[in-house]
């Protein structure tokens, strides 16, 4: 298999698979939609027809019966309802599956879901119950071979569907036994066609294989071809894609196991078929399996657009470099030193900027999947669920992107289980039947926003801290001074769930806190709105980017730390007679509220003394739904750092989320609050 | 632990006037004692600069530095060893390991002496599993008048990883 080959088509697939199932979920809804037909048609075509060429025969069978399934929907012989569509999707997963493991080295694909085969050929079979293939299987005059097939099976009789499968079975254990080994060495020489010889299902599915290669290109040995061939087929001319089309139809239609099928007379066309197939075979030599993982998730398709704008920037940072070093020699005066610099400034700016685009990716990938989840999900709930998307085309960094996917799917579950009602309920409640899941995201600023609304059942806050009390995580006094929103923010607890049976999509209450230490990583925030009976929205804020985050860069002594930007809401003076202490716990006043107040420098420098606190300032910092004041001794200002991680043994030190180079080239720490909290409290 | 013995070279003209078997090793100083690390391991060697402190790394683990935009751990070769702790003078150098190809760690030695090259018939492998130090030393290599401590690097950063 040619590498380079495989990597672009998988690519390729990659793409169009992740449209299709999007497309598919579509089209059960709008089933009557020709050019959305169309386009599934085309997909399945393509991957095919890549996958023919690579010669990944289980791939070209799927894709082959699902193209044989949406030409029957083309030709309104099916209908594409939730029966085909569960069919369709299976055979959808098979081929995700498929090309997954290419992604993943696996050359070699030996088993494929007959069960699946069968169904996908039922559903053709099913629908196509006016047309006749007699005239294809009329013309056969008789056996023109005599097959050695296993005892039992009356060539010149009929064969029932059982009879068939159990055929194949039989061939399929005579083949991997190694019995047919001879047969199939004769049938490979171009010549040698030994019109006795069985043609197995790897033979045939050669032939698939070769159906591009095939087509424009002359075949001469098809002398049996004329026997079964539809009219109109010149045997000795080219044969194009729609003829070679209509031969693997019928094959498979044979194959289906129409009950008047007589098999001997099936195999010649087959055979033909296939000598010609193999004489004009080019077999590339085999390269070693998995000799090259894909690179996959660790590549990027940039614009070149982008790539031109970065060239011409990083140009202008040539330019500027050698304005400086030409100031270095001469002797500069001060504002031709400033202008350099501050065009330097410029240029860096931008050139992080553009930098920054070719990382971006539109949040659609993340969306895609998600009309499927929702569809196989509610199937399986009876539920009646339309899910909405907004704002797919919002681009947010590449890495985000993938580390919001897992969070996203736990919620959009969680919409779908406990949020949205039975139709019945929803009906008595005097709701429509089907239920409303909007996913969507739009740019705020330097952020991204996402949200999650439905218009479901809603939380009861009162019931959230009733449980709350129940699982020993508070008293009842403090469970009741939550407000409506802290009792919401309770879901994203370790541990809590208010599903009363544990079901396998959602309830063990291990869900929430997940997706909350996910968005944390983030630098990201989430809100819970919800209102009894009305619905529940969730929102998640997280920033464009994550290699750079703007930060507040605080110090004390020599050290200096940066506290992500996102949770800092505001500074003022260090006073201590603002200050109480609570039950050991230092707090200060903020606008008739006390909040909890830490010394940085005795956490993280023990033994400082008090005098050092003129000064000070407080950070107040929201962690999670908490707010909380930091005493620093002082603030630097807003930096934007790029965040690397710290060294080796330092990693599993709770309170640092990394570590970057300041302005003056020393290390500061990033902190992470929740961490440091944890650690210290 | 014997991949830094068996990674040897041919050296033509050895001190001893044979030609033998021999690793080449960065030596550098603890105390009063000499210990070598194989010179594969060892990525280069610098001067102390400024070393910025992680508040609650482990009591060995002096701190972080900025080699050329990466930060890079350095842990205190004496803590290591268990040697009484000594200020940082003109002496003291970095020695920056390697402990992957993305990962590399610095040990903090009070002075760095040569490269040389050691016969491995010198060396004395150090039985695995003893107590205490041992787990950090690969062997002893008696040569010209030294003891010379070999460092296994892959077992002193084994949980860095």
């Amino acid at each position: 298999m040619d590498e380079e080959i495989l990597q672009d088509f998988l690519v390729e697939a990659t793409e169009l698979l992740d449209q299709l199932n999007e497309q598919l979920v579509d089209l059960e809804n709008a089933p009557d939609d020709v050019n959305l037909l169309n386009t599934i048609f085309r997909g399945f075509h393509t991957v095919k027809g890549g996958a023919g060429f690579l010669g990944v025969s289980p791939l070209v069978e799927v894709c082959h019966r699902a193209e044989n399934v949406f030409d029957k929907i083309r030709n309104q012989d099916v209908a594409y309802d939730a029966e085909v569509a569960d069919v369709i999707l299976r055979a959808f997963d098979q081929i995700s599956r498929i090309v997954n493991e290419l992604n993943d080295g696996v050359r070699d694909f030996d088993e494929i879901d007959h069960l699946l085969l069968s169904e996908l050929d039922a559903i053709v079979k099913g629908g196509s119950q006016e047309a006749s293939f007699e005239p294809v299987l009329s013309e056969a005059s008789g056996p023109v071979v005599s097959l050695s097939l296993p005892e039992g099976v009356d060539p010149d009789g009929e064969i029932s569907d059982d009879e068939f499968e159990a055929l194949l079975n039989q061939r399929d254990e005579l083949i991997e036994g190694g019995k047919l080994s001879q047969t199939e060495v004769k049938l490979q020489l171009p010549e040698g066609v030994d019109p006795d010889g069985e043609i197995s299902d790897d033979e045939f599915e050669a032939l698939l294989n070769q159906r591009d290669q095939l087509a424009g290109a002359d075949v001469k040995a098809v002398p049996e071809a004329r026997l079964q061939l539809p009219s109109g087929v010149d045997p000795d001319g080219e044969i194009s894609d729609d003829e070679f089309e209509a031969l693997l139809n019928q094959r498979d239609q044979l194959l289906g196991g129409e009950s008047n099928a007589k098999v001997p007379d099936a195999e010649p066309v087959l055979k033909a078929a296939k000598s010609a197939v193999v004489a004009k075979k080019a077999t590339p030599p085999p390269s070693s399996p998995a000799n090259s993982k894909a690179a996959g998730e660790s590549t990027v398709r940039v614009d070149t657009r982008h790539l031109d704008a970065i060239m011409n920037l990083v140009g202008e940072l040539v330019l500027v470099r050698n304005r400086l070093l030409t100031l270095r020699s001469a002797e500069a005066s001060l504002e031709d030193i400033s202008n350099a610099v501050g065009n330097l400034d410029h240029v860096t700016t931008d050139l992080q900027a553009s930098v920054m685009k070719t990382r971006m990716q539109p949040v659609k990938k993340v969306f895609g999947r998600f009309p499927r989840v929702v569809r196989d999900l509610a199937r399986k709930l009876g539920k009646d669920i339309d899910l909405e998307l907004v704002g797919e085309e919002t681009d947010l960094d590449k890495g985000l992107v993938e580390a919001l996917a897992d969070p996203l799917v736990h919620l959009v579950r969680n919409s779908v289980d406990h949020g949205i009602e039975m139709p019945s309920v929803r009906e008595e409640a005097g709701k429509p039947k089907t239920g409303r899941i909007v996913l969507a995201a739009e740019q705020e600023g330097d952020h991204i926003l996402l949200s999650i609304t439905d218009d479901g059942k809603g939380m009861d806050p009162d019931l959230l801290r009733r449980k709350a009390v129940e699982k020993g995580m508070m008293d009842e006094a403090s469970a009741n001074q939550l407000d409506d929103k802290q009792a919401f923010m309770l879901i994203m607890g370790a541990g809590f769930s208010t599903a009363e049976q544990v079901s396998d999509l959602s309830g063990r209450g291990v869900g929430m806190d997940v997706v909350k230490n996910m968005i944390t990583k983030l630098n990201g925030s989430i809100d819970i709105d919800s209102a009894l009976g009305q619905g529940t929205r969730i929102r998640i804020r997280v920033p464009l980017t994550l290699a750079i985050l703007p930060t507040l860069m605080v110090s004390f002594g020599r050290d200096s730390y940066a506290i992500p930007l996102t949770s800092v809401q505001e500074i003022f003076d260090y006073d201590a007679n603002k200050t109480n202490t609570i039950d050991g716990q230092t707090m200060v006043r903020l606008r008739k509220k006390s909040l909890p107040l830490f010394f940085l420098t005795e956490w993280l420098r023990p033994g400082c003394t008090d005098e050092q606190r003129k000064g000070d300032k407080i950070v107040i910092v929201s962690i999670g739904n908490q707010r909380v004041g930091l005493v620093v001794e002082q603030v630097n200002g807003q930096e934007e750092v790029v965040i690397k991680p710290l060294g080796v043994m330092l990693q599993n030190i709770q309170g640092y989320a990394g570590a970057t180079i300041t302005g003056n080239g020393n290390i500061a720490l990033i902190l992470d609050l929740p961490g440091l909290i944890e650690r210290f409290k | 632990m014997m991949n830094q013995i068996s990674s040897i070279r041919m050296s033509e003209n050895d001190d001893e006037g044979f030609s033998s078997v021999t690793v080449r090793c960065v030596l550098f100083q603890l105390d009063s004692e000499v210990y070598g690390i194989n010179v594969k391991k060892v990525r280069e060697v610098l001067r102390v600069g400024q070393i910025r402190e992680v508040p609650g790394a482990s009591r060995n683990v002096i701190g972080v530095i900025n080699v050329r935009g990466v930060i890079v751990t350095v842990v205190d070769g004496r803590g290591v060893y268990n040697l009484p702790a000594k200020k940082t003078d003109d002496d003291s150098r970095i020695v920056i390991i390697e402990i992957d190809d993305d990962t590399s760690v610095g040990l903090m030695v009070d002075r760095v002496i040569e490269v040389k090259d050691i016969p491995e018939s010198c060396v004395d492998l150090m039985a695995e599993n003893r107590e205490g130090r041992s787990a950090y030393i690969q062997g002893v290599a008696h040569y010209q008048d030294n003891v010379i401590v070999l460092v296994d690097t892959d077992v002193m950063f084994s949980n860095a990883r």
